[in-house]
């Protein structure tokens, strides 16, 4: 009997040595716990037990066998104590789960963990000497428990370190590629991609708020839905990322929808575009470090969008800038560059044409040596359109004004062309006459241009017969004419509405009675004269002001 | 730029990719290209070998996102083969042997595709 006995702690402590040593050879720890605990169960026998080892002050299930995961998930939540086996949630969990014993492994007087053992395979109980051996098999494993634990702790951490580095180095990389890009399309595929590959999502949208509208650039959203619900949340005026609670509890739709997180690209602190993001995969939550990382790729890749449209912007207003020196060149080229010379008829003619292409035109067409026409017209709008207005308008004029017609025929005649020709609501004032110097008669049509002046002594008579202006509709009224005796010293003065609406720096017109005012004073000086005393009175009043239209004049002297 | 360069063999209906040198963003369109070409033709059966990958971007791994949904709705699948430490280490990192079938082997992953 003693013999046996004696066998028997002899062959106890040959299985602690050989366990000792196994145990310590190994800083793994599924290893060390998986061992621990088919040492107790093969020892006393029994059926089930578990291994749940301290993490952050709680007791956490780390190795279990013979229990099923539906007991499994029931195991409480306690804290790593002195007297945790004691816990009443504990002891509860062990008597639905059948475990009979419960021993914790200490590391100096701290508790790092439990072992739960299930009853034996012979139901018999646990004896005084069964618990004792079973806290030697555990004192003997504390220390390589804790060792392994330290390192598993030091993996964890070093993975997080991983982690970080991996994502500074995905920012630092990105950051270099979203300039390299100049087309939008790529920035945002870069963007998508970066995302979809660092937090393992599909579902994805990426728009942007062109002037207040949304528009989608990139989505596996339906994008009419997501642009309906855009809209209704009013998510431009998102400033904070929303996560999967809020989206929720506040913008449900949008959750039902498989968003699960919506970060703001912004710029300059306002908010320029969304990205939309569904689920992760293996169902995990973004975190706060991740939320962070989309935002900062987000606000990257915002910048290089931005810059990309800036640089298009800048492109189109060269192009802009270089039709005008076109339209101008097309305008000037319009005007006449030399003035017949009549013996009895002073002629001055300007055009001062203002920064942007503006629609003045005038022409003076001599027909032969008793008859000259003058014309002058504003075109509504500037630019190139106006530009080709005012050519259109100066082919029909060369072309009618040779053809014998009565004026006010042919007035109708260009109306109806200028109508026939002319986009919606581009509109021609226009006034035009011809002088024969052999009667000394002046015979005009005006069609709602800003009826010229005839000067004659202290008296101002305006030329205002004629119709409507040009381009609104075909001639259906006849346009009157009216036929002017002229004298000797009469000065004609025609003019746009650059130089009666010139405006100085408080914004005041130039006005009629101001160029009536003038022209009454200098009307005795010669045709020139009259013309750039006006000109430069008009450039007095406005002084520092930009000129806005096209100032343009025909004056004409009687000798 | 940096190099990269990819090429299609054909093992009975898997279709496989060898990657070569740096896919990140400027290189990913070329393995896009790949993929949906493969798409087209109806090839979902994709084993990607990253034997001869020296490196890849968060963007190069995107690629990968954005293409498995459509291919695997198709009964088709991409597995991931040959991965250097340094490669794997980055897709472990992020998760993707979760979502991702990644084999030490070429044969070994086209073996799966005719098992199932």
């Amino acid at each position: 009997m003693q013999e046996a006995k004696s066998l028997k702690v002899k062959r106890n402590l040959t299985a602690l040595v050989d366990f000792s040593r196994i145990i310590n050879s190994s800083i793994d720890l599924e290893f060390i716990t998986n061992n621990v605990l088919l040492t107790c169960l093969g020892k006393f026998l029994a059926t089930r037990g578990l291994i749940a080892l301290k993490e952050n002050d709680k007791i956490t299930l780390r190795a279990s066998k013979g229990l099923p995961s539906e007991l499994l998930n029931q195991f409480p939540e306690i804290e790593a104590t002195v007297n945790c086996v004691d816990h009443p949630e504990l002891i509860s969990f062990m008597n639905t789960a059948h475990l009979k014993v419960a021993e914790k492994i200490s590391a100096s007087e701290d508790c790092i963990g439990i072992v739960c053992l299930g009853e034996k395979l012979n139901k018999s109980d646990y004896t005084e000497d069964d618990v004792e051996f079973l806290n030697t098999i555990l004192n003997i494993s504390a220390t390589a428990v804790q060792n392994s634990m330290v390192i598993d702790e030091l993996r964890k951490v070093n993975r997080q370190l991983d982690s970080r580095v991996q994502r500074l180095s995905s920012l630092f990389e990105l950051s270099k590629e979203f300039g390299s890009f100049n087309e939008s399309f790529r920035v945002v595929k870069l963007l998508v991609y970066s995302i979809l590959g660092q937090f393992l999502v599909q579902k994805y949208a990426v728009m942007l708020f062109e002037n207040d509208e949304p528009d989608i650039l990139d989505s596996k959203f339906d994008n009419a839905n997501l642009l309906t619900l855009i809209k209704k949340y009013d998510l431009q005026k998102t400033v904070d990322s929303i996560k999967k609670d809020t989206l929720k509890s506040h913008y449900a739709e949008l959750a039902d929808f498989g968003v699960e997180l919506i970060v703001p690209m912004q710029m300059q602190g306002k908010t320029r575009g969304l990205i939309f993001l569904g689920t992760r995969a293996g169902s995990r939550n973004y975190s706060l470090s991740d939320i962070e990382y989309i935002y900062s790729v987000g606000n990257l890749a915002i910048i290089s969008l931005e810059n990309n449209r800036l640089f298009l912007e800048a492109l189109e207003k060269q192009k802009m800038e270089e039709d005008l020196l076109i339209a101008r060149d097309i305008q000037r080229n319009l005007l006449p560059q030399t003035l017949p010379e009549y013996e009895k008829y002073d002629i001055a003619a300007l055009n001062v044409s203002s920064k942007q292409v503006g629609g003045d035109y005038y022409d003076v067409i001599p027909i032969n040596d008793e008859k000259f026409y003058i014309a002058i017209a504003d075109v509504a709008g500037k630019g190139v359109p106006a530009s080709l207005m005012m050519a259109n308008i100066q082919a029909f004029l060369q072309v009618i004004c040779r053809q014998d017609l009565k004026i006010a025929e042919a007035t109708a005649m260009i109306n109806d062309l200028v109508t026939a020709n002319s986009s919606e609501g581009r509109f021609i004032t226009f006034f035009w006459g011809f002088i024969n110097t052999g009667t000394n008669t002046f015979t005009y049509v005006n069609a709602g241009h800003n009826p010229p002046y005839l000067l004659r002594g202290d008296e101002i008579i305006k030329l205002t017969q004629g119709g409507m202006i040009f381009g609104v509709m075909k001639t259906f009224i006849p346009y009157i004419f009216e036929e002017v005796k002229l004298q000797k010293d009469d000065v004609l003065i025609l003019y746009t509405d650059g130089v009666s609406e010139a405006l100085n720096l408080e914004f005041e017109e130039y006005s009629e009675e101001r160029l009536e005012k003038k022209a009454k004073e200098i009307m005795h000086k010669s045709a020139d004269e009259i013309l750039n005393g006006i000109k430069e009175d008009v450039q007095i009043f406005t002084q520092g002001n930009l000129q806005s239209d096209d100032i343009t004049m025909i004056v004409i002297k009687v000798r | 730029m940096a190099d990269f360069s990819t090429s299609i063999r054909e093992s009975g209906e898997v279709s496989i990719i060898d990657l070569k040198g740096f896919l990140d963003a400027h290189t990913a369109p070329t393995l896009e290209n790949n993929f949906a070409q493969l798409i087209k033709d109806s090839k979902f059966k994709i084993v990607v070998n990253f034997e001869d990958l020296a490196y890849i971007s968060s963007a190069g791994l995107g690629v990968f996102m954005a293409f498995i949904e459509n291919i695997r709705d198709n009964k088709g699948d991409i597995k991931l083969t040959n991965m250097s430490d340094k490669v794997f280490n980055i897709f472990d990192l992020l998760g993707f042997p979760l979502l991702y079938e990644i084999y030490k082997n070429e044969q070994e992953a086209i073996n799966k595709f005719s098992g199932s």
